[in-house]
């Protein structure tokens, strides 16, 4: 018997004995294929398996159902290792379709826990077959399977007994399956109050780009979302797409945003402040601030680089005085002081500021860094 | 029930040949089946769970028992009333047929059972306090109602048994099943015990409770000879009534006793009993005996023989009740040896019982106090542990300790005493337990009318005040030589010693002075009050004596409330299963309302008319309020009755936060409501409750007073009214002392404030100062919780400062934050009022300025901060500082003058401003003209944030050990 063989017999001899034992806890690394890393006993036989390799009279002294379970098994393992998802899927469901028959006749709730890992996994391995088969040009369909594979275990969990609290888990798979893109939504939103900006990002445009296009009403909820996040990452929208998704609150801040004005940002914000407190947008709007200031310097330096190029890069206090004054803002230097402070702390501005000249001076190369993505003070 | 029935038939006949006394039963029966009819609904209830849970003796067999008695007179109602209660139309053998049942082998369990299951009831009304109640009460009302043996029996036992676990004795739910387990074995042995003798199979039943008694009985013979003794005692006066036969009780009796002494066990005694009688085994006599033992053997295992004669006294009792009705006859009712026994157990505790014992020996007039006492009880219960009442010695009553308990058996006595009290009240009249020893004894002998009985006679006409009370007088006696002729006991009953029956309630004053009666009672000068008065008492405010008011069912102890209930039943409101509270409420209206055939009004039936058993009961009941006058009494009960006035007051009133004034203890909270609600509809059920109806109202008039966190609930005597509270707030602003004395102070003012469930202006006042003196000192958890009310406060509309604490409360919501979810909901909440607000403006800059991190706009808004505000911008001063410096040694190069930093961080001068950013870390030269410099790119890269001077290692400067030993109130 080769190592390879030992290592698949092992594997089987650990798998039986969980299962026949009823040892859920010991049986759920062993059916978690995807799990990174995997368990040692999965990644021994994960390296052991080969295409044509026959594990058939392992098997024999188990009856038929384990035999089958552990045979698809093994060959979801093999396949999911060697890179074929979409084939991993399939052998993974063949297992999982026989161990839920089973689970049905068990009366403990014992393999509630394995399941969890089944239902877990299908959901992730239909999602990479389903990649694995856009990617090849043919229709991905295994994730649809999976849902109606999640569907079946939730009707032999939504049962009295034990087996009743596992349909809250696969009902969370199901909502990722089915409902991927509320999902999405909700848990973006929760970024945006938790200010990262960055995930909120990512999950609010997976919702939109996954949306169904004709829903312009869901489009609009998540753009509302997705606009101060992108606007706090320095990102702007077309006002063309604010129009569009009837988003007029948002106008105002971007033309701020542009033009440097914080006046029209302090209008925004006073303006929808009810709404913008009821979305819970608002600390993300005044945050903007910052970047208003960033745009107003910018203009400061390039009026004086038309000016005077040369001492472009000293701004005095009393010029950024005046100009917030001309924007109607009230502050004396030491406020203004404290503006500049804060810009170059966070990065916005490039330079350092000179207390006893009371000047700014800016940085030769690229004084006002764009952020591009990334959120303020990164 | 049957047997009984037969065995009292054939005690008849043997003894006398007679029999029955139509007159006796008719006059008995007919208060007494009216009021069975009625107050089965209410049993009927109870009893059908205990039936289900084992056997059916204890609902069936009260009421069969009942009605056997009746049915040796009246079979045919005795049928229906059967029919009544099971629904079935049981003839005698059905009856039998559950008693069988019993008898198995399987009883034991199903004894055990029961008494778990009892346990198990009782637990479930302890969840309600007033269910609980409600239980006790069924129990009473089961025994009086029976008034029969048999049928007290029972009840008796599901009464004691809850009563056990609830009470002082605190025994536990397992307690209670080994005693069931007991009695399973006992009750084997002595069914077998009982098979050998004479006695049938459906005696067995009856005996198989006794079993259980008689392993008990084994244990501590000499109480169980007392109790045994009384309970022939009892039965003999039973019979004796009914029949001439009586003569032949006594004889039991005296076998009975002296089998005891023997130490022989109850089987042997039971055996022998009917054997030495020379009467046929009665076997309505021995399912009797049976059954009082067999309910107190529960409890007997789990506690102590006091338990169990205890239980023994509550059949006694009930049976005394029988008997005084169809007697009715004053010597009968002393005849019954219950009432000695508690007597001695009184006089050896000098309990509040003491009361008890004078009952029994009081003159039949007094018998109408005794019944008093039953409710006093109550108000007893709370003396019971505590303290202890003088008890006069009746010289009576120690020969009838003598006589019916044995001496060595004082504890059991003693403790029959603790727990019989009640009974001892209704025993009262059973004080002629000692005639019936002496009747037998005497018995026999004269010709004619002898002249103990005119002495009797003219003794009870002495009392009459009135024409109208002499006529009562000579009616009742006139029933009651008739009786005693019929009975046979004429002759027997021994005249001298027989206490005058009760007068008709108009004559209650009467009763009182009752100068025949022979003991002297220290608390006839009670008697003498009106009983309305008294009864008056209860529900309102004492007049004059406040000592006699029942307030004890307000006692705060939860055992006492058990004790309460089981006292309850006595009365005859509690008989129907009504809540005890009812019967603290209004027990006339109840009598009348419900009408039920109460042991009381059986007394009363034979003593007086029947138009008169209603008033008179309430008048008993009143009346029996308490004998005992010790000052140490007289003070608590004149406590108890402020306590309860005040709450009848609030209902009075019908305000409902104010109603309940008197709520002192939990109980009287629990209870006192529970009560009022059962008065109107018994069976209200827990969402019906009027739960305002539990608020306190304090009564403290003291300003001052020190906060503690209440461990049960609020007693009324310990909180003030508002209008102190003001007063004390008044103090607490105005006091130089410092803050943990305000603190406290202010603490106990919200806590009497919330106790009462005052929520108003005053409220708001007082959290709101307790809010900024927390906030002036820094003490955070305090002013967290003040605000936390506030905001509820306000909330309800109530006027505050609602703008000065929204703003405290957005720069609470501030810093503790973690998440901006609660930040940007709290300032949605703001109305566009609050939002003009300057405080609230000022709020929002500051948030504003902490979300930027503009140091500078945050420490000008510090400067001009409204009202507290600062206090609360102190706690983010050292993280905008620490922040402002990380963003200035980044952003200022190379230097920036300490005096600057110094400037717009809000220090005081430039050299704290040094200190501090020494102290942190930061590079700090001097400069040439002296001034010092920040070195900005040097500080940037050594910044750090020093350990809080004032750290202390629990985290809370305020609790600061320092602090605590100096803290002064």
């Amino acid at each position: 018997m080769s190592e390879a063989q030992r290592s698949v017999a092992e594997f089987i001899r650990r798998f039986s004995d969980a299962y026949i034992l009823q040892d859920g806890p010991f049986l759920t690394p062993l059916i978690a294929v995807s799990s990174c890393p995997p368990s040692p006993a999965l990644f021994s036989v994960a390296n052991s398996l080969s295409p044509n390799q026959d594990w058939g009279r392992f098997l024999k002294p188990f009856d038929a159902q384990l035999g089958e379970i552990v045979n698809h098994h093994l060959r979801a393992i093999q396949f999911f290792y060697s890179g074929r998802y979409a084939d991993a899927y399939s052998a993974f469901e063949k297992s999982a379709n026989v161990f839920l028959q089973e689970f049905r006749n068990w009366e403990t709730a014992w393999a509630l826990q394995p399941l969890y890992t089944i239902a877990y996994e299908i959901r992730v391995l239909a999602e990479k077959a389903d990649q694995e088969l856009a990617s090849h040009g043919k229709n991905p369909e295994k994730l649809k399977g999976a849902g109606s594979f999640l569907m079946k275990v939730f009707g032999a969990l939504a049962t009295k007994g034990p087996k009743r609290v596992g349909a809250l888990h696969v009902t969370c798979q199901l909502f990722k399956i089915y409902f991927k893109v509320t999902y999405m939504y909700y848990t973006g939103r929760l970024e945006v109050y938790n200010e990262n900006f960055l995930a909120a990002d990512q999950k609010l445009t997976y919702a939109l780009t996954h949306c169904n296009p004709k829903r312009t009403s869901n489009i609009r909820m998540i753009v509302k979302y997705l606009v101060p996040v992108k606007l706090s990452l320095g990102i702007l929208p077309k006002e063309s797409l604010l129009e569009r998704c009837n988003l007029p609150e948002y106008l105002n801040a971007v033309q701020a945003l542009k033009r440097g004005d914080i006046r029209l940002l302090r209008r925004a914000l006073s303006e929808h402040e009810d709404r913008f407190l009821k979305s819970g947008v608002y600390l993300v709007i005044e945050k903007l601030e910052l970047q208003v200031y960033q745009r107003m310097m910018k203009k400061i330096y390039m009026l004086q680089k038309l000016k005077d190029p040369a001492k472009a890069h000293q701004v005095k206090m009393e010029v950024v005085v005046k100009a917030s004054r001309w924007l109607e803002m009230d502050m004396d230097i030491d406020e203004v002081e404290c503006i500049m402070a804060i810009l170059i702390y966070k990065n916005l501005m490039k330079g350092y500021f000179a207390h006893k000249s009371k000047v700014v001076v800016l940085s030769k190369q690229d004084p006002f860094p764009k952020l591009n993505g990334k959120p303020v003070g990164d | 029930m049957d047997l009984e029935s037969n065995s009292v038939e054939k005690q008849q006949t043997e003894g006398g040949g007679q029999e029955h006394h139509p007159s006796m039963y008719p006059s008995a029966m007919p208060g007494h089946q009216p009021g069975i009819l009625a107050a089965r609904p209410a049993t009927v209830e109870w009893n059908y769970p205990r039936a289900n849970a084992s056997s059916l003796e204890n609902g069936i067999p009260s009421i069969s028992g009942y009605h056997d008695d009746q049915r040796t007179k009246d079979p045919a109602a005795f049928q229906d009333g059967k029919s009544a209660l099971s629904s079935t139309g049981a003839s005698t053998t059905h009856d039998y047929s559950a008693y069988i049942n019993n008898q198995n082998p399987a009883d034991p369990y199903s004894h055990a059972y029961q008494s778990q299951y009892y346990n198990y009831q009782h637990s479930t009304t302890d969840s309600s306090h007033q269910q609980v109640g409600i239980v006790q009460d069924t129990g009473a009302t089961y025994q009086p109602l029976s008034s029969f043996q048999n049928a007290s029996s029972y009840p008796q036992t599901n009464y004691s048994s809850t009563y056990y676990n609830p009470g002082d004795y605190q025994t536990t739910a397992g307690y209670q099943p080994q005693a069931a387990g007991y009695q399973s074995s006992d009750y084997t042995q002595q069914t077998n015990a009982w098979n050998n003798g004479n006695y049938a199979s459906h005696q067995y039943s009856a005996y198989s409770v006794p079993d259980a008694n008689a392993a008990q009985y084994s244990s501590s013979p000499a109480v169980d000879a007392t109790h045994y003794q009384q309970q022939y005692g009892q039965w003999p006066g039973y019979y004796n009534q009914t029949a001439p036969d009586v003569m032949c009780a006594p004889g039991t009796e005296h076998m009975a006793r002296s089998s005891v002494s023997g130490g022989s066990s109850l089987p042997d005694l039971n055996q022998g009993y009917p054997a030495k009688s020379n009467q046929p085994p009665p076997p309505g006599t021995t399912s009797w005996r049976q059954d009082p033992p067999a309910s107190s053997s529960p409890y007997f295992q789990g506690k102590d023989v006091a338990g169990f004669s205890q239980t023994n006294d509550w059949q006694n009792r009930p049976l005394v009740f029988g008997n005084t009705p169809r007697a009715q006859a004053p010597p009968h009712f002393q005849q019954t040896l219950g009432s000695p026994t508690f007597v001695s157990v009184d006089e050896q505790r000098k309990t509040g019982y003491a009361k008890s014992p004078k009952m029994p020996f009081t003159p039949p007039g007094q018998v109408r106090p005794n019944f008093r006492p039953a409710l006093n009880p109550l108000p007893t219960l709370e003396g019971l542990r505590g303290s202890k009442f003088q008890i006069p010695t009746n010289p009576r009553i120690a020969t009838n300790l003598a006589f019916s308990v044995s001496k060595t058996d004082k504890e059991s006595a003693e403790k029959d005493a603790s727990i019989a009290p009640a009974y001892i009240n209704v025993s009262v009249p059973s004080s002629t337990g000692e005639g019936t020893s002496h009747d037998s004894s005497q018995s026999l002998a004269k010709g004619a009318f002898p002249p103990s009985l005119r002495a009797y006679v003219e003794r009870s006409f002495a009392r009459c005040k009135d024409d109208a009370q002499r006529l009562s007088n000579q009616n009742i006696l006139k029933e009651i030589i008739t009786k005693a002729t019929a009975d046979g006991t004429l002759f027997t009953q021994d005249w001298d010693t027989e206490p005058l029956f009760t007068l008709p309630a108009t004559s209650a004053d009467n009763v009182s002075k009752g100068p025949q009666i022979s003991f002297s009672l220290l608390s006839l000068n009670k008697l003498k009050r009106s009983p309305s008065r008294r009864a008056k008492s209860r529900w309102e405010p004492v007049v004059e004596e406040k000592p006699p008011v029942l307030t004890t069912n307000l006692n705060p102890v939860a055992s006492d409330s058990t004790i309460l209930n089981r006292f309850t039943p006595k009365t005859a409101e509690a008989k129907f299963a009504m809540p005890p509270s009812s019967t603290f409420r209004s027990p006339r209206k109840q009598a009348k309302k419900t009408r039920f055939s109460d042991p009381y009004p059986v007394q009363n039936g034979g003593v007086s008319s029947d138009s008169d058993k209603d008033q008179e009961l309430t008048k008993l009941l009143s009346g029996a309020i308490s004998m005992v006058d010790s000052p140490e009494e007289r003070r608590k009960r004149e406590h108890r009755s402020k306590r309860f006035e005040k709450s009848q007051e609030g209902k009075a009133g019908g305000h409902k936060n104010k109603a309940f004034r008197a709520g002192g203890g939990r109980n009287k909270k629990s209870k006192i409501p529970f009560t009022a609600k059962f008065d109107d509809a018994p069976r209200l059920a827990v969402e019906d409750m009027d739960w305002d109806s539990f608020t306190v109202r304090g009564t403290c008039q003291e300003i001052e007073k020190r906060y503690l966190r209440l461990t049960s609930a609020p007693d009324p005597s310990t909180v003030r009214p508002e209008g102190v509270l003001e007063k004390a707030l008044a103090l607490v602003q105005s006091t130089p002392k410092n803050y943990l004395y305000k603190c406290d102070q202010l603490k106990s003012i919200r806590q009497d404030l919330t106790v009462q469930r005052i929520r108003n202006e005053f409220t708001v006042k007082v959290y709101e100062t307790h809010a900024r003196l927390a906030l002036e000192a820094g003490d955070l958890p305090e002013f967290n919780q003040c605000q936390s009310q506030l905001k509820t406060l306000y909330g309800e509309g109530i006027n505050g400062c609602h703008f000065e604490f929204a703003a405290y409360n957005l720069l609470c919501v501030i810093r503790h934050s973690s998440t901006n979810r609660e930040l940007v909901a709290s300032m949605a909440r703001l109305t566009p009022v609050a939002k003009r607000d300057e405080a609230v403006k000022h709020a929002l800059q500051v948030r504003a300025a902490v979300t930027a991190g503009n140091y500078v706009l945050f420490f000008r808004l510090y400067k001009k901060a409204p009202n507290l505000s600062p206090c609360l911008m102190d706690l983010y001063v050292e993280k905008m500082r620490f922040e402002a410096i990380k963003c200035m040694s980044k952003s200022y190069r190379p230097t920036v003058p300490v005096s600057f930093v110094s400037q717009i961080l809000g220090f005081s001068d430039g050299e704290d401003c040094a200190d501090w950013l020494r102290a942190h870390g930061a590079a700090i030269t001097a400069h040439a003209d002296g001034n010092l410099l920040v070195d900005s790119k040097a500080t940037a890269a050594g910044l750090y944030m020093p350990e809080p001077d004032d750290a202390v290692p629990h985290g809370d400067s305020n609790l600061a050990v320092d602090d605590f030993f100096t803290a002064k109130f």
